[in-house]
């Protein structure tokens, strides 16, 4: 028999809510939902501190009865972060789960003995999982999709109210046996079915209450009467499930969003909802052992448009700091169009880098610290000014480049420190400064006239050397170069553009 | 060897004793009070320094342009790499050239900042992340533009530049310390004073020509070089120290 778990949170906004500030989780706090056309905002849900407010009422009511009532809207970006941390909770406990509304995901609950234990191991591993996203879940575990929820509805009234530091907890749990599930189901009132009113009704006057009233009449009559959902209320009465579980891909990217009170027109409220974006992002990453390889930034604008940024990251990293550095950085360089009304930050997973500290010598950096320094170090200076110096396959003068830096793993064992001579380099000029240059009738070099220091009598030269390249592409490089010593002391590598005539000071040896 | 391992279980102080009287003995590896310097690259050098660039200090290189600082600099990357440690170079002027052989560069971070200020920021966040050294190059050899006589300069009163912060030498100094990494600074003239541990000060020579003048052989090889630790916390100031250093193949 299949082992069907199912995830349920109740009271989602609520929970999205309290998840997006947690600080209110002890305030008597009321999600309301506005009505159509300017009506009157109705509650969705409020926390035990909000003593009588209750579902339904109006906002005007509420505050009657609860004088010191908070409300927050209903948010969508919320609830949608929120219920992607339902799915990824599910899959922290197994690899089979299927989505099938918000705030309720199903999962293959077999095959998990070896790592939870029996079921209710793999129910308190769940419930575990939503707390460490901030939610508060209903977890139920029996043979089918409908009995799980059902086992789940039935956990609810089990669900208590604690704070943690990263949302709500306090989950439940309710495990099915298959031996106990007729027992179950028979004392299980018909409201707990997700029933049609006019079906509910239709029951109530057959003198039909419970699951097990339904249960005991044979099938065929009642399927007569009530049509084809009397023969599937039948069938889930005996227990027959037949619902079968879709399993669903883990999602490619992690989100989390937020809809904003106002038009926010510049940076720095932007940072602070990025800050706890970022927050609740790296919690949720953390609890799955993954890193962000990319982040994805969406704005919806106040002109109702969306802008969107990628933002590759020079290496892997969780740490809120250069994430939000490597954002602000992106923010001020271009400007939104027009005010911000909602963000949305998503984050492309990767694996989490794993370090091994060494056995022998000091601990040196681990991968996740270079990752970070990396990011931190990109926000600072720009991505593109930071990586692996290479040469690139083209040819210019002392033309170099930056690659992603990965350094290979540390020797074991260590290797000895070269002995050779240290040999003269040379500091590149970039780009190559323009000078003037005095030559004799032979084409030697008397004076330079460059910027600033970089200039005077030439006391000592050699050359030239003729280099020709890059003559298949459209910018051919022609030119003689010099090896220049003026007065004062510098060594200079000056260049004479062939074509031009013109010189270039290319680099100063040091 | 059953016997101390007993008494290790019972009695957590029981290793001190065993340490003592000599039972048991620390692999020379293990040993966390062991110096581990990083060599210079020029062994005359590091024996005046003691052994190399002491991890967990600040040390600098005085050197006038084209005297072989940034040689110097360059040799420091090329042992640290050799021998395993991952470096950065902090390169505000932009002018480290790949080319040459010697440096690991898969094992050299390259970060180019955009000015002074950041430079000594980026040193601190790689010292932060344990990079075995990190090198600072502030031998920026290009000079501003002269102004032309004649050019009346209009000073505006703008938004102050980014200023590195009170002290910034004794902050690195710290975070140096702090997280073990050996920081090597190039300048051209004494910057981080008495927070450098060493103070290492080149000498121009003259340079070295093959060829006699004009000939179509002739060519630069190299410069002599006066190098002296002048400054060392634990050692006393170095005599002259000639350096050949020669121009490496282009």
């Amino acid at each position: 028999m299949p082992r069907i778990a199912c995830l349920w949170v109740p009271d989602l906004p609520l929970c999205a809510a309290v998840r997006a500030e947690p600080q209110l989780a002890t305030a008597p706090l009321a999600v309301v939902q506005a009505g159509d056309l300017g009506g009157r905002a109705h509650v969705l849900a409020a926390t035990p501190a909000a003593f009588g407010v209750e579902r339904g009422q109006t906002l005007a009511e509420a505050r009657a009865i609860c004088p010191a009532l908070v409300h927050r809207q209903a948010s969508a970006e919320r609830e949608r972060a929120a219920a992607q941390g339902a799915v990824e909770a599910a899959a922290a406990v197994s690899p089979r789960f299927e989505e099938a509304s918000r705030g309720l995901v199903y999962l293959d609950a077999d095959g998990l003995g070896r790592l939870f234990g029996d079921d209710r191991g793999v129910a308190r591993a769940l419930v575990t999982a939503a707390e460490r996203v901030g939610l508060r879940a209903a977890v139920g575990i029996a043979a089918g999709k409908s009995l799980a929820r059902l086992a789940a509805r039935a956990a609810a009234p089990d669900l208590s109210f604690e704070v943690t530091r990263h949302g709500l907890g306090g989950g439940a749990f309710r495990v099915v046996a298959p031996e106990e599930q007729a027992t179950f189901l028979a004392g299980l009132p018909l409201l707990a079915l997700d029933l049609s009113d006019e079906l509910q009704q239709t029951l109530r006057r057959f003198g039909l209450n419970t699951v097990g009233d339904v249960s005991r009449l044979p099938p065929g009559p009642l399927a007569a009467r009530l049509g084809p959902e009397g023969a599937v209320l039948w069938r889930l009465a005996r227990g027959e499930d037949t619902a079968a579980l879709a399993p669903r891909p883990s999602p490619a990217r992690f989100e989390e969003g937020e809809e904003l009170e106002w038009d926010v027109q510049s940076i720095e409220p932007l940072l602070f909802v990025w800050k706890a974006l970022l927050d609740r992002l790296a919690q949720r990453l953390r609890a799955r052992g993954l890193m962000a390889r990319e982040l994805l930034l969406q704005l919806r604008l106040a002109n109702a448009s969306w802008d969107e940024r990628t933002l590759h990251l020079a290496a892997p990293t969780r740490e809120v700091a250069p994430l939000l550095q490597l954002l602000r950085l992106n923010v001020e360089g271009s400007p939104p169009a027009a005010g911000v009304t909602a963000v949305r930050l998503g984050v492309t997973p990767v694996p989490e880098v794993l370090d091994q500290l060494p056995l022998f010598g000091a601990r040196t950096a681990s991968p996740t610290q270079l990752a970070a320094a990396v990011a931190r170090l990109s926000a600072l200076v720009g991505p593109d000014r930071v990586g692996q110096p290479v040469c690139p396959d083209r040819w210019a003068p002392f033309a170099a480049e930056v690659t992603r830096f990965a350094p290979p793993p540390a020797p074991v064992v260590p290797r000895p420190p070269p002995d050779g001579e240290v040999a003269l380099a040379a500091r590149a000029l970039r780009p190559p400064r323009t000078a003037e240059v005095r030559c004799d009738a032979a084409g030697t070099p008397l004076l330079v006239i460059g910027e600033g220091a970089l200039g005077g009598r030439v006391v000592a030269s050699a050359g030239p050397w003729r280099t020709v390249a890059e003559w298949w592409t459209d910018a051919p490089v022609a030119l003689d170069s010099y090896d220049l010593e003026v007065a004062g002391g510098l060594l200079l590598r000056a260049s004479r553009e062939l074509s031009s005539g013109a010189w270039w000071i290319e680099a100063v040896y040091d | 060897m059953t016997l101390p391992a007993r008494r290790l279980v019972k009695d957590p102080r029981a290793l001190d004793d065993l340490l003592r009287t000599g039972q048991v003995r620390r692999a020379p590896a293990l040993d966390p009070h062991r110096p581990r310097p990083i060599s210079t690259g020029v062994p005359t050098l590091d024996a005046a320094l003691g052994g190399g660039l002491m991890r967990g200090q600040l040390h600098e290189i005085v050197a006038p342009p084209g005297s072989g600082g940034t040689a110097l600099l360059r040799a420091a990357l090329s042992a640290a790499t050799t021998v395993g440690e991952l470096c950065a170079l902090v390169d505000p002027d932009d002018a480290f050239d790949p080319r040459p052989k010697g440096i690991d560069l898969t094992r050299l971070l390259w970060v180019r900042p955009h000015d002074p200020v950041q430079a000594l920021r980026a040193a601190e966040i790689a010292l932060e992340a344990r990079f075995g050294l990190v090198a600072i190059d502030l031998g920026g050899s290009a000079p501003k533009p002269r102004l032309q006589r004649g050019v009346v300069q209009v000073v505006r009163f703008e938004k102050k530049a980014p200023s590195p912060g009170a002290s910034p030498w004794a902050r690195l100094a710290r975070r140096a310390e702090k997280h073990d990494g050996a920081l090597l600074v190039l300048t051209r003239s004494a910057q981080a004073g008495t927070f450098a541990a060493t103070t290492i000060e080149l000498e121009r020579g003259p340079s070295l020509w093959d060829g006699p003048p004009g000939s179509p052989g002739r060519l630069l090889r190299g410069v002599r070089t006066d190098c002296a630790v002048t400054r060392h916390k634990r050692m006393p100031p170095s005599g002259p120290l000639p350096i050949h250093v020669p121009l490496e193949a282009q």
